[in-house]
């Protein structure tokens, strides 16, 4: 066995950190989707839609996703570097700027701050915080790795690394900005130029919190729990290689039809297609590890987790190139087809994998088991269908929101020339997506109680082994 | 030997880097050197004073996160906006060279209610502040919030001057005396008023107006007065066309945002002129005032339909106008009669 001792206390802090911020910001996202429909349910002037929203996305993101991908990823790193983190007492800082830096921009947001660049909304004072975050992690990562007592690297921690570098390239470059007071500055790029930098920024930004380290979980994770081994190291190879090379092309097909240059635009509709082959190749690889045996589904309990999480990127990943074609983009751009698409990333691919690995990481830091096998199957259960029931809603409800901008009678004239009239027909869609939303709130807090109690049961199991052993120590 | 990376991180994060890099190049780094990425329409000019202090209230209140500011080159989009009233073939859509002094861009990527790259030519200041203090009242269903609480706000020179400092570091050419015009600018005024100013300077920069009224000749009569055909053809297109978004569903005009259309006043004054009169307004819009001799409401901003309706098309409005301020006027007498 080893005789070291892994920093689990950070991982569980980032762990739990990443819960609550998870818990804020679907909270959140809740309130926003009622106020879609019910203008009354927006206060003035903090809790209006337009502030909250970026604090629903910027929680979750940095918030549930940024304390998942580093509690996370140093389980990953130290498990697979056998050894340690170089600098625990860093770690602990790191920890406790982390939520300090959540907090601020949360605060930020409320208060007006913002950028107004999506997923980079975070003024100048916040974004050295992150930057400080940033290369904290970066630093205990790779003098983790540098130092590591296992020669090859396993390829979740080629994600690990890949999503170092890359979110500090991004984050760099699309904050340049000039201070114009305290909590305000100004793009240091115009018009159309601020406009590709940002979506190269937004894209790759998505592509390397909620894709790359949720990979690197994913191919921890998935063989850990199953006991079943990645099925081709080398499709993990050529996947891994092809997905960061042709990541970084795709940006502008945010801007389809926008006024920037036709051939940005169509260099990130190609890559956005090739882009299908290598998220497949992950795909690929996680359906055959778990077709060596697919009775785990039965046996082990996170595996659907896994299979329906690798299932959902599989769909998002042919969903977006097909939404980059000119003819599909010009009809579902702008309208809620793309919240759609988005949250089935976020409410399948990223929050299975992730509940799946704190649901393996937090019983093995207790040396016990899960405290409900049962709660973890019903909290399965309702995030699938509210995810489900929310996207497909938004789907609908875009596609027609979408062909009544276009449609037009025989003299070219418009069928809906009202915008209102457009609009009016989300309201049962929208309705429904903030139904979707307490199924899936409801799963989540289920799975927030699980892991409370995992933790409590596991507290409670050591009290009594130290009572134990003091009892024995005193009897002899 | 390929296999080796794998074992040595240092060298496997620079190859990563540098394949990420190689992209970001290519479509983000390289095209800024590129003139096509730095275009600028002719005759561009920074937002002034008020309406940058309400560009950074658009950004502060997150306005970005339900409406857009790019016309796509789409036929149903252009005429939706009313791009076809652009003087050029390429002012019917957003221009790369509009936004020339955006720090940043504010396309946004979400559609929740209308696009507003051409608001400027579309509402009038009374429709917009009556909208953003109340959005239902005007909008009946609508789901926009309440910007009410930006009326008790006042603008901030001082800090205006500093916004306008650092817009200079960046790019674009605010003069000492601009600089120095900006507290006197917003002085006195609030936070609605520079909003209001900001969405009204949308679209601005290209010609998209459809053309002034031209001559008035407050003689000429409606070929087709009174015919009922002409009438039901009129209350059609006083719909299709939005014109009740600000005048109401029936011509009876909405407090503080446009006029009663049927009353016995023209262009807020009292005695009420000629049908051609009214082909004019909406003919030519606001710019039609100045020939008829009436000021209007002060923030009044009617738009030009020239380009959009055919003259029977105006004609057939004034007629169902006629009809309807005889309907009122019948109803008037009807109640006195049973008084």
């Amino acid at each position: 066995m080893n005789d070291y001792r892994y920093d689990h206390q950070t991982v569980q802090g980032f762990t739990l950190s990443a819960i609550f911020w998870g818990v804020v910001g679907i909270v959140l996202g809740l309130l926003i989707s009622v106020q879609l429909w019910l203008p009354a349910a927006n206060l003035p002037p903090y809790l209006t839609y337009g502030r909250l929203r970026a604090v629903h996305t910027n929680g979750l993101a940095l918030g549930l996703g940024g304390g998942a991908i580093f509690g996370l990823s140093y389980w990953i790193v130290m498990r697979l570097c056998r050894r340690p983190l170089v600098f625990p007492r860093l770690a602990r800082v790191h920890l406790w700027l982390f939520n300090a830096g959540i907090a601020a921009a949360a605060l930020t947001l409320l208060a007006g701050h913002t950028q107004s660049l999506e997923y980079a909304e975070l003024e100048w004072p916040v974004d050295i915080a992150v930057v400080v975050i940033w290369v904290m992690f970066a630093v205990n990562v790779f003098a983790t790795v540098v130092k590591r007592r296992e020669e090859q690297m396993y390829v979740a921690l080629w994600y690990v690394i890949a999503t170092v570098v890359a979110v500090t390239v991004l984050y760099l470059v699309n904050n340049l900005a000039v201070p114009a007071g305290p909590l305000k500055s100004y793009h240091l790029f115009a018009g159309v130029n601020s406009a590709n930098v940002q979506w190269w920024y937004g894209h790759n930004i998505v592509g390397f919190l909620l894709t790359t380290p949720i990979l690197a979980m994913f191919y921890y994770f998935l063989p850990k729990s199953t006991g079943l081994p990645v099925y081709s190291h080398r499709l993990s190879m050529v996947s891994f290689w092809s997905l960061i090379f042709a990541y970084l092309w795709t940006g502008a097909h945010h801007l389809v039809y926008t006024p920037l240059p036709d051939w940005i635009q169509t260099l990130a509709i190609v890559f956005t297609l090739f882009l299908v082959a290598p998220s497949w190749g992950s795909v690929v690889n996680g359906y055959y590890t778990v077709g060596q045996d697919w009775s785990k589904m039965r046996s082990s309990y996170l595996t659907k987790f896994f299979v329906l999480g690798i299932t959902f990127y599989g769909l998002q990943t042919v969903q977006g190139p097909t939404q980059a074609l000119r003819v599909v983009s010009q009809l579902v751009h702008f309208t809620d087809w793309v919240p759609g698409h988005v949250h089935m990333g976020t409410m399948g691919w990223v929050t299975l994998t992730v509940c799946a690995s704190i649901y393996h990481v937090i019983p093995r830091i207790h040396r016990t088991e899960i405290y409900s096998e049962r709660i973890a199957n019903v909290h399965f259960w309702l995030v699938l269908v509210g995810q489900l029931l929310f996207s497909i809603t938004m789907w609908i409800t875009g596609i027609r929101q979408g062909w009544m901008w276009k449609a037009t009678d025989a003299e070219g004239r418009l069928v809906y020339r009202n915008f209102m009239d457009t609009v009016l027909g989300n309201y049962p869609y929208w309705h429904t997506r903030t139904l979707a939303g307490i199924v899936f709130t409801a799963g989540m807090l289920l799975f927030v109680y699980n892991v409370l109690m995992t933790i409590r049961k596991g507290k409670a199991l050591q009290a009594r082994a130290a009572a134990a052993t003091q009892a024995a120590a005193s009897a002899a | 030997m390929a296999g080796s990376i794998y074992r040595r991180p240092i060298a496997f994060a620079v190859l990563a880097t540098a394949v990420i890099l190689v992209g970001s190049i290519v479509t983000m780094a390289y095209p800024m050197l590129r003139p096509e990425m730095h275009p600028k329409v002719d005759g561009l000019k920074p937002l002034g004073a008020l309406e940058l202090a309400g560009r950074d209230l658009y950004q502060r209140e997150g306005c970005v996160n339900c409406h857009t500011q790019t016309i796509r080159p789409l036929r149903s989009e252009v005429v939706r906006y009313r791009g076809n009233r652009a003087q050029e073939p390429s002012g019917q859509y957003s221009l790369a060279g509009e936004f020339a002094y955006d720090h940043p861009f504010l396309w946004g990527s979400k559609r929740t209610g209308p696009d507003l790259a051409f608001e400027g030519w579309l509402k009038s200041a009374a429709w917009h502040s009556a909208h953003f203090a109340d959005p239902q009242a005007v909008v009946p269903r609508s789901n926009m919030p309440r910007y009410a609480f930006l009326k008790d706000a006042k603008l901030d020179g001082v800090e205006l001057q500093a916004h306008m400092r650092a817009l200079r570091v960046v790019g674009v050419p605010y003069t000492d005396a601009d600089l120095a015009a900006a507290p006197g600018a917003v002085a006195g005024k609030t936070e609605l008023d520079g909003l209001v100013a900001y969405v009204l300077s949308l679209g601005k920069a290209v010609e998209r107006g459809g053309g002034g009224a031209g001559g008035v000749d407050l003689e000429a009569p409606n070929p087709v007065a009174g015919k009922p055909e002409a009438i039901r053809k009129g209350f059609e297109l006083f719909a299709a066309n939005g014109c009740n978004a600000c005048h109401g569903d029936e011509a009876e005009g909405q407090e503080e945002v446009a006029p009663s259309l049927v009353d016995d006043a023209f262009g807020g004054e009292k005695g009420d002129l000629p049908d051609a009169a009214y082909f004019a307004m909406i003919k030519g819009g606001s710019d039609a005032k100045k020939a008829l001799g009436r000021a209007g409401l002060p923030d009044g901003g009617m738009q030009a339909f020239g380009s959009e309706l055919s003259e029977e098309d105006i004609w057939s409005i004034v007629a169902w106008l006629r009809a309807k301020q005889a309907h009122e006027a019948g109803e008037g007498e009807h109640e006195r009669e049973h008084r």
